[in-house]
């Protein structure tokens, strides 16, 4: 306490400020705790998010895709691993002194990286510098890790289709995941995932599940330590039912074939096991990136296009064993019955005529069936009536999925009077069940469906769903999934009838249509078809089962736009044929 | 001669301000564990932390010369310190060393000393006495262009170094010092008018150069800018015609003061826009960004604006309890910078959490309150001046580093006072709490007598 005598500041008007003063100070230091608390307590999870964010990046371990085996246990898919060098740019780094960094690396490693591809503008992402390393270069960069700070070494694996071409459709390939795609897993966003085929169909039991990887990184993105690793868990092998020999085979014929477009299948008539889908041409699987997607896109062939089970084509005379059985058990027709085939037929205003307007002249229901003679099938068909031959062709499962383990399969389609209605206005004709009976106009099918029709008519009557996987292990050996058979008894005939359609398809392939499959010790059994359509030549058909009297295989043969079916698929047919009784 | 010197430390003690010795042992604790934590490499923490703990016992030693040593003195011989004070600032401009750009350093061999830390003291000791003399003509213009030279000849040698922001705290120094001797509202208002167009000019105008081209599309903004440049002396025109208005207009209602008061204002104005020019000159544009990056960090979140965001989420990372000594990622991972000397204030932020932070905030008030209690209690008025002066300065320092570390000030390079690691501030400020000792231990009549 002072004293001040005369003019100037008095001890009382200090006392005045000294307490303004101590307000101010005290208002100050409530002020900075204020925000204190509002940083620390308030927004304390924010601010710590953001800094875990900032040291703690997330490198994924990629899962290997589970194996998939033929069934003569040849590895149709697989996976090759090799090890890939990741590079962390920092906000430190300008061009010229990554530059210096690649070129660091460029000595150590004996390579040449192109420097212009890395820019050091997104700091946010690991760039990949290299990728399959050998082993000598793994130890090169482990011995000089001191200079190369800002990379990480990670573990990768490559898918490896070993016959890419010619298990393309049934295997399909495999992507990078978009948005759209949903996952079980959180660990596998940004994964590679199927499309197409098995890879797509069992995608769930292929893929594993991605190890992580935690690592944590300074300001100057410097590997400081792994926090946590997890290893990967590798996917479910997959036994598939392909055959491959025969596959091969198929393959091989259909390359030569007349137009090089077409399918073929082959059904294992004991339980419905697919021994061979192809769809010609297919797609190198190996090597699906874009610049090869946009060529294969405008490809006029449609390689990535699996006719065996996306494609519709009208069945042509194939149908007509539908028609057969109709008639053996409706009309109880006597197989011997005798109708005149005169070439041309006159239904109302318009002529239907036969193969090349050439008269059959007399013919019963088995010579029709192995001349595929069309008037003999008009006739039968006016007399049995579009309900009944619907009937049956619903039977044989023609408008539905056939339910095989492949994704996106497509339904047949058979036309009814309501639908003709409905869409075009005009009311059911004469004439349009006579175009049905012998398969043409509206009615469409996959070959896939007429796949199992062979094996039903094979079977007796007995429908078998086609199935592609056999099983699914893990990958230490562990059976998860076995297939089952299931089968529907469809078709209603009774033996005698059965006895009839068979004898008939022998005979087709022993002197009529199909006579370019005969074999010499085995007998086969099948129909061929011409199916006339809009897009140019008539799609070539053929269809049967072997040996005739105790069937073990049914086939499929169908060249788009390939000509008469006795001429160009028949033949394709007798290859696989040889190929299957080849060690008999 | 050692009954003398038994006399004098008895009394020392006897007389010490308890709660300050203690605040500050606290602080400096808390400074070198904050300093050793912040380290990523051994050899670096063993060499800072001994170079603080060197830089502490010099400052001790020195603290206890200057508490045994009579303030009054520094009264008598005003002249002689302030001219000690300026050359010391001369003599730095000749002989010192480079460091980022200012020469402010004088090197002894493996310690250097930055003498600008120790001028600013003196300037307090000077300008105390100086209000104290002529506290009775305070209302003179002469008085304020006294002050003004006093104040100017520090200013201008320390921006040649130049040394941006060690020059800050000498304005809210001298505020504080003319409020409280009772300078006329009018003329502090004027100070602070002159100040903050002197600063806040050159500010704007980069500040506004930044933003245009971070918001390129704003036409309208750009325009008035554009006419505002161009059209200067119009507006200097136009501002005199007005202030005259307001004046006419006050003298209608009878609120009558001299016409003297809106020219001065003007006059003020103008020399704010003159000075304005030069310090925008003499600024550099790192400087500038720097100031104007708290304003929105997001201009420039890699470049300028990259500490405040980093120090701001260390230390809201923090939380409640902290991470732990030696576990605060922000700092030990390098993305702070600095974080041992002006942004040492993340480490405790991180690593103690809101509770060791409070708790360092409440250290730092009782300090500051303590060296107001000081003034209240002192002998005579210059102890008084001098005591608020020093109070002020440590303010400024906390408030600004704390502040700007926690993003609501701007990045100035101003350290924490007896916390961030440096030997020079840590010498000058104990060399300050010295002399605070030692207007505490006269404040009363009895110990006035005791004269060494």
């Amino acid at each position: 306490m002072w004293k001040h005598k005369g003019k100037g500041l008095t001890y009382e008007n200090f006392l005045v400020k000294y307490k303004l003063i101590t307000i101010f100070v005290i208002l100050l230091f409530m002020f900075i705790s204020f925000f204190l608390f509002y940083m620390q307590i308030v927004k304390g999870n924010k601010y710590a998010k953001i800094s875990e964010n900032q040291r703690i990046y997330n490198e994924y371990e990629y899962a290997p895709r589970g194996i998939i085996f033929s069934r003569d246990n040849v590895k149709l898919a697989e996976n090759v691993y090799s090890y890939a060098l990741l590079f962390y740019p920092s906000k430190y780094f300008n061009q010229q002194n990554i530059n210096e960094y690649i070129n660091n690396i460029n000595n150590i490693l004996n390579k040449k990286i192109d420097i212009h591809k890395i820019s050091c503008k997104n700091n946010n992402y690991p760039i990949q510098i290299i990728n399959k390393l050998t082993k000598k270069e793994i130890c090169k960069i482990h011995k000089s890790k001191k200079f190369l700070n800002n990379t990480l070494l990670i573990k990768e694996t490559n898918r490896i289709y070993n016959y890419p071409k010619i298990m393309s459709h049934i295997i399909g390939y495999i992507s990078k995941t978009n948005k759209k795609d949903t996952f079980l897993n959180k660990n596998n966003i940004m994964d590679y995932i199927g499309r197409g085929g098995i890879e797509q169909f069992y995608n769930n039991y292929l893929m594993g599940i991605n190890g992580s990887l935690q690592i944590e990184m300074d300001a100057v993105r410097r590997h400081m330590r792994v926090l946590r690793y997890r290893k990967p868990k590798p996917g479910n092998n997959i036994y598939s039912t392909i055959d491959y020999k025969l596959q091969n085979t198929a393959y091989n014929e259909l390359k030569k074939s007349s137009s090089g477009k077409g399918a073929i299948i082959v059904l294992d008539t004991k339980n419905g096991a697919v021994r061979v889908l192809i769809s010609y041409p297919g797609f190198n699987a190996n090597k699906i990136n874009t610049k090869q997607f946009i060529k294969y896109f405008k490809n006029k062939k449609l390689p990535f296009f699996n006719r065996a089970i996306h494609a519709h084509y009208p069945p042509g005379s194939i149908f007509k064993i539908v028609l057969m059985a109709a008639a053996l058990n409706v009309l109880q027709t006597d197989p011997n019955e005798i109708i005149y085939c005169p070439g041309v037929l006159k239904i109302g205003n318009r002529k239907y005529s036969c193969c090349n307007k050439i008269s059959h002249g007399n013919i019963n229901m088995i010579s029709a069936i192995l001349k595929s003679c069309n008037i003999y099938f008009y006739k039968l068909g006016i007399k049995l009536g579009i309900n009944n031959i619907e009937k049956y062709a619903k039977n044989f499962f023609l408008d539905q999925k056939t339910g095989i383990d492949l994704p996106n399969e497509k339904n047949g389609f058979i036309p009814t009077p309501k639908w003709k209605k409905k869409n075009t206005g005009t009311s059911w004709f004469i004439g349009d069940t006579a175009i049905f009976s012998i398969g043409q106009g509206a009615l469409e099918v996959t070959p896939i469906q007429m796949a199992c029709m062979a094996l039903t008519i094979a079977n007796k009557g007995i429908y078998y769903k086609p199935y592609v996987v056999n099983k699914i292990t893990t990958y230490n050996g562990i059976e998860i999934y076995k297939h089952t058979n299931k089968y529907y008894k469809c078709v209603k005939l009774s033996k005698q009838n059965w006895e009839t359609i068979n004898y008939a398809l022998i005979q087709t392939i022993e002197e009529g249509t199909g006579i370019k499959s005969k074999f010499r010790n085995i007998k086969i059994a099948g129909k061929t078809g011409t199916a006339q359509n809009a897009s140019g030549k008539p799609h070539a058909w053929f269809i049967s089962y072997a040996p005739a009297d105790n069937p073990e295989i049914a086939l499929v043969v169908l060249i788009e736009n390939g000509g008469l079916g006795g001429i160009n698929a028949v033949p394709i047919g007798k290859k696989i044929y040889e190929k299957y009784f080849e060690k008999r | 001669m050692l009954y003398n010197i038994k006399k004098r430390i008895t009394f020392l003690f006897k007389s010490m301000d308890l709660w300050l010795i203690l605040m500050l042992t606290i602080l400096i604790s808390i400074g070198i564990i904050a300093i050793y934590s912040s380290c990523i490499k051994y050899e670096l923490q063993i060499k800072y932390v001994f170079m603080q703990f060197i830089a502490c016992l010099l400052g001790i030693l020195a603290m206890l010369l200057l508490a045994n040593l009579n303030y009054q003195y520094y009264k008598q011989f005003d002249k002689f310190v302030y001219i000690v004070s300026i050359l010391l600032l001369i003599l730095v401009l000749v002989f010192g060393s480079y460091r980022r750009g200012t020469k402010g350093w004088f090197n002894f061999g493996p310690m250097s000393f930055q003498p600008v830390e120790i001028a600013k003291i003196m300037f307090i000791l000077v300008m105390s006495s100086f209000l104290d003399k002529k506290a009775n003509k305070i209302n003179e213009l002469s008085f304020l262009f006294y002050v003004f030279i006093i104040f100017i000849c520090h200013l201008i040698l320390i921006m040649m170094q130049p040394d941006f922001s060690s020059t800050l705290v000498y304005f809210p120094v001298t505020l504080l010092l003319l409020f409280t001797v009772g300078v006329k509202k009018f003329y502090l208002i004027c100070i602070l008018i002159f100040s903050t167009i002197a600063i806040g000019l050159p500010l704007l105008k980069t500040f506004l150069s930044m933003y245009l081209n971070f918001h390129q599309n704003s036409f309208f903004l750009y325009k008035i800018i554009f006419l505002s440049i161009n059209y200067k002396i119009i507006i200097y025109i136009l501002l005199l015609i007005l202030l005259i208005i307001i004046w006419w207009i006050l003298n209608k209602f009878k609120i009558k003061f001299s016409i003297i008061y809106p020219i001065i204002l003007y006059i003020i104005i103008l020399l704010g826009n003159i000075s304005a020019l030069i310090i925008e000159k003499s600024l550099k544009t790192y400087q500038k960004q720097r100031l104007i990056v708290f304003l929105n960090p997001r201009i420039d979140p890699k470049g300028s604006g990259y500490n405040i965001i980093q120090s701001k989420i260390a230390i809201g990372a923090g939380k409640f309890f902290g991470k732990g000594i030696k576990n605060g990622t922000q700092t030990q991972l390098g993305f702070i910078p600095e974080q041992h000397t002006d942004f040492i204030f993340t480490v405790i932020g991180e690593e103690s959490g809101w509770i060791g932070s409070q708790l360092t905030l409440i250290f730092y008030f009782i300090f500051i309150f303590r060296c107001l209690v000081i003034a209240k209690e002192s002998y005579d008025r210059y102890g008084s001046l001098i005591a608020i002066g020093l109070a002020a300065m440590f303010l400024f320092y906390v408030i600004i580093n704390i502040g700007m570390v926690i993003g609501i000030m701007p990045v100035t390079g101003i350290p924490l006072l007896l916390l961030s690691y440096g030997g020079s501030s840590m010498f000058s400020s104990l060399c300050a709490i010295g002399i605070l000792c030692s207007i505490h231990a006269r404040r009363h009549v009895y110990f006035q007598y005791i004269k060494y």
